[in-house]
């Protein structure tokens, strides 16, 4: 086995890639041989997508080369990196979700009978043997829609393989699976592997990588910290590799614990989310609640924001029972949310800052006949921009024209506004520059530093452990362990182990 | 430097297009007309398209929150002749009641107010998809006119609907002659400048345009935006009917078919006006450049002589210009933007893929 080198199907060799302001690759070498799984891994933003990007042909590198089945490329097009046999496997995959399985496999060359009329009797018959041949054993008769989320995964592989794929890049295809669909999943890929195709495995689950990988790529801030065989390394070595050691954002003062508390969480239950959560936040208190995709730390965002309406347990802010059913009344009960995605939920991109500013407090700005009162707007606004910082030429900017960390401090000066005692911050930095995270956290603190408790979900462990009091780690639904502030086992690959293995890991 | 001020000038140009395209065609039918440039005919352009105007301030509530009422023209039918039974006598057509003319316009009114409630039911509450709501009202409505309609003009409807349809408000002697300043003249402007004064300088207003701008994000800013939509859908029912109003007094007649086909000529109004389509974009104050170029064209047009087919022909041009130079404006405004973007140095990805 050893002495037997496999046929390489994809090499790149000195990739780089920048955008403004971004240094998205640099420098990257990566093989694939044929009959691998090769894993691909790093924190959200790492260059993972940009990696991907190039290999299907979608960014054109700045320098570097790329060779796929012996065919050196400098420049590669979508279609060119299409009929070379790469194909990619997003998340959520996208299909004719009205349609049939067999037709989804067969469009574009359905057999026809006499009169031109599609045979359908023959459409089904020749998917399901299309797919027999995979050893898949789907119900091609049944919508996309209606299949389960592993099976709509495993017919897009299989799609790719009717296209004479040679590498499939299979971008985190287990995160919302449940364990049985995993399974049904590895199958697949184990037998795909012993025809000889070469897989690239993104995900975030590292468990999984163990399990199903020969070797894994790292990556950390565009730059490709390793290549192993999985033989080589354990759980806690590859976190510390992902992670990098000992390297704080931003690093706040210590600031004593105040004995008032803003939110108590007790006993919070909703079935299949999230379990027996129970946490106290102090005034000023720094919180995160950390956990994979799936884990529940999302949900339990949403439900304390009065998303969500089932479930169970108490929850009370400020002493008093807090009843929130939309966000109207979340601010109104002092609680506002972050959205994770900016651009869905937080900003109004057409509208000026100035609007997106005062939107949740309209009503504390207007007067006679309901008008507006402009001065005291204007003089508001003003006075965020100034105190975050906000770079932009005026208050009647578009807000979808300022930069990612521009938009997120508007975002905040949105919700600092509405003078919340807890303010739920998800994924806070996600999407902006290095400088701008900075600012940010400088922000988060100035708030806290005012009495308001913050509660962070997020996965950003190296950042968090600068900013945070203490450290929750929510694995499958309940929280497994609690980091505090300053312990010597707080450190960033703990946490992610913790937040990858659950109570198991780590011991 | 140089480069960025001639392109801040452009787009001022390009962002203020309607008032452009609203000279340059005052200017081209004063020139080839000697009968357009008179204090009369400039004083009885806006009252000319009166009712469209009342029809797009409506129109221009719902789009600005990406919504649509394609019924406001069987509304503004149906109000008419609502109203027009309840004033004329039997022998013209009326049930012959003869009610004093003040109720019988706040019944107008009200009932533009319930079609516009239950417009704004059915989209909020039952979540029905706004166009084809209102298609549905707009067939439905136009039925119950007919339904109602004497099988003739209701006509003669008294002197208050007259006054404010025709009537004259007060006369300026300009070169020895006298010339009436029309009611509705008036009416339309203040109407403009009310919902003007709403949508730009109000509570409201600003939610409006947060929900046509960014629905989901509206709501998480806690604006209930149901009960926003449902608002202006009412808003444009008693807009619908005071242009109901407008019309019967203009012609001092209602038929049947009084409205019919408006429709379209309202959404141009507001598309030339610079409303989006998509929501969030455009003011009122462009809203009546586009029905101000929609009377002047009419007016102008008519004094040519044209035949009635070649004035469509003009219309459907121009709103196809209207429409390219939309398109152009939006594709500047991107080039714009991703030019300034790029030339600063703490952007990431996700700020040019959020241009899109």
């Amino acid at each position: 086995m050893e002495t037997m080198v496999p046929a390489t199907v994809v090499s790149l060799r000195g990739v780089s890639k920048s955008f403004p302001g971004v240094n998205a690759l640099s420098d990257v070498d990566l093989d694939v041989h044929q009959g691998e799984v090769h894993g691909l891994v790093g924190k959200n933003g790492a260059g993972k997508s940009t990696l991907v990007r190039v290999l299907m042909g979608l960014h054109e590198p700045d320098s570097g080369s790329l060779e796929i089945n012996g065919h050196r490329f400098s420049r590669i097009t979508a279609n060119e990196a299409l009929a070379a046999g790469v194909a990619y496997v997003p998340q959520h995959v996208s299909m004719m979700d009205s349609l049939s399985v067999a037709e989804n496999i067969l469009a574009g060359e359905m057999p026809v009978g006499g009169l031109g009329l599609v045979d359908w009797e023959q459409v089904y018959a020749q998917a399901a043997d299309r797919l027999g041949k995979l050893g898949l054993d789907l119900d091609v008769r049944k919508n996309v829609e209606g299949i389960s989320v592993a099976e709509q995964t495993m017919l897009a592989i299989a799609q790719a393989l009717f296209r004479r794929a040679k590498l499939i890049i299979l971008d985190e295809p287990t995160a919302s699976l449940p364990r049985i669909d995993i399974d049904r999943l590895f199958i697949l890929i184990r037998s795909l592997k012993s025809q000889g195709v070469a897989i690239v495995f993104i995900s975030h689950h590292l468990e999984e990588v163990f399990e199903i990988c020969d070797r894994v790529t790292v990556l950390r801030d565009g730059r490709q910290i390793g290549t192993w065989p999985l033989s080589e390394l354990d759980l806690a070595r590859l976190t510390k590799v992902i992670v990098g050691e000992n390297i704080h954002e931003y690093v706040r003062a210590v600031r004593e614990r105040a004995s008032d508390m803003a939110m108590q969480i007790s006993g919070l239950t909703l079935g299949g989310f999230y379990e027996d959560v129970s946490i106290d936040i102090a005034k000023g208190e720094i919180v995160s609640v950390c956990g994979l995709q799936g884990s529940g730390a999302e949900a339990l965002g949403e439900r304390l924001f009065g998303l969500e309406r089932r479930g169970i347990g108490a929850v009370r802010v400020g002493g008093k029972e807090y009843t929130a059913r939309n966000p109207k009344e979340a601010f109104a009960q002092g609680v506002a949310l972050l959205p994770q995605d900016r651009y869905r939920f937080g900003i109004v991109g057409l509208r000026p800052i100035r609007e997106n500013i005062t939107y949740s407090i309209l009503d504390q700005l207007t007067g006679f006949l309901s008008l507006l009162k402009s001065v005291k707007e204007r003089q508001l606004v003003k006075d965020f921009i100034e105190k975050l910082g906000i770079v932009t030429p005026s208050q009647n900017q578009s807000v979808r024209l300022l930069s990612g960390g521009n938009q997120q401090k508007v975002v905040f000066a949105k919700l600092a506004c509405t003078r919340p005692r807890v303010l739920i911050l998800h994924d806070p930095t996600q999407g902006i520059d290095v400088r701008a995270k900075l600012d940010i956290y400088r922000v988060i603190d100035d708030l806290s530093a005012q009495g308001i408790a913050i509660l962070i979900i997020s996965t950003e462990v190296r950042e968090l452990v600068g900013v945070c009091d203490r450290i929750l780690v929510m694995y499958e639904g309940r929280i497994t362990k609690e980091f505090k502030r300053g312990d010597a086992d707080t450190t960033p690959s703990n946490i992610l182990l913790a937040i990858e293995g659950g109570h198991n890991a780590g011991q | 430097m140089d480069r960025d001020r001639t392109s801040t000038f452009l787009f001022a140009i390009v962002d203020n297009l309607i008032w452009v395209i609203v000279i340059v065609a005052f200017l081209f039918f004063s020139l080839v007309s000697d009968r357009f440039f008179t204090l009369f005919n400039l004083l009885n352009i806006l009252p000319r398209v009166a009712a469209l105007g009342l029809l797009v301030i409506g129109q221009s509530f719902t789009m600005t929150t990406a919504h649509f009422d394609l019924s406001s023209e069987s509304t503004l039918g149906l109000t008419a002749m609502v109203g027009a039974l309840l004033v004329a006598v039997a022998s013209y057509g009326g049930f012959g009641i003869m009610m004093p003319p003040g109720f019988a316009i706040a019944l107008m009114i009200l009932l533009g107010l319930a079609v516009g409630s239950l417009n704004g039911f059915m989209i909020t509450k039952l979540r029905m998809n706004n166009l084809v709501a209102t298609i549905a009202m707009l067939i439905l409505l136009r039925g119950v006119v007919w339904i109602l309609s004497p099988g003739k003009s209701v006509s003669f409807l008294g002197p208050v609907f007259d006054w404010i349809g025709g009537g004259v408000l007060f006369t300026i002697w300009a070169g020895g002659k006298p010339t009436g300043v029309p009611v509705s003249f008036f009416f339309v402007l203040v109407a403009f400048a009310l919902a003007h004064l709403v949508t730009r300088y109000t509570r409201f207003g600003r939610h409006m345009y947060a929900i046509g701008s960014n629905r989901e994000a509206a709501e998480a800013a806690g604006i209930r935006t149901q009960r926003v939509i449902f608002a202006v859908y009412v808003i444009s029912g008693a807009c619908s009917a005071i242009a109901g109003l407008l019309a019967a007094g203009r012609g001092d007649a209602v038929e049947g078919g009084l409205g019919q086909g408006w429709i379209f000529q309202v959404q141009a109004a507001a598309i030339i006006g610079g409303i989006s389509l998509y929501g969030g974009r455009g003011n009122l104050l462009g809203a009546l450049g586009g029905v101000l170029f929609w009377g002047i064209l009419e007016s102008g047009l008519s004094i040519m002589r044209v035949s009635p087919y070649a004035i469509n022909v003009f219309r459907g041009v121009l709103l196809l210009v209207a429409m390219m130079l939309d398109a152009f404006k939006t594709q500047y405004l991107r080039t714009l933007a991703t030019r300034r973007l790029s030339a600063r140095s703490t952007i990431g990805m996700a700020d040019l893929n959020n241009l899109k």
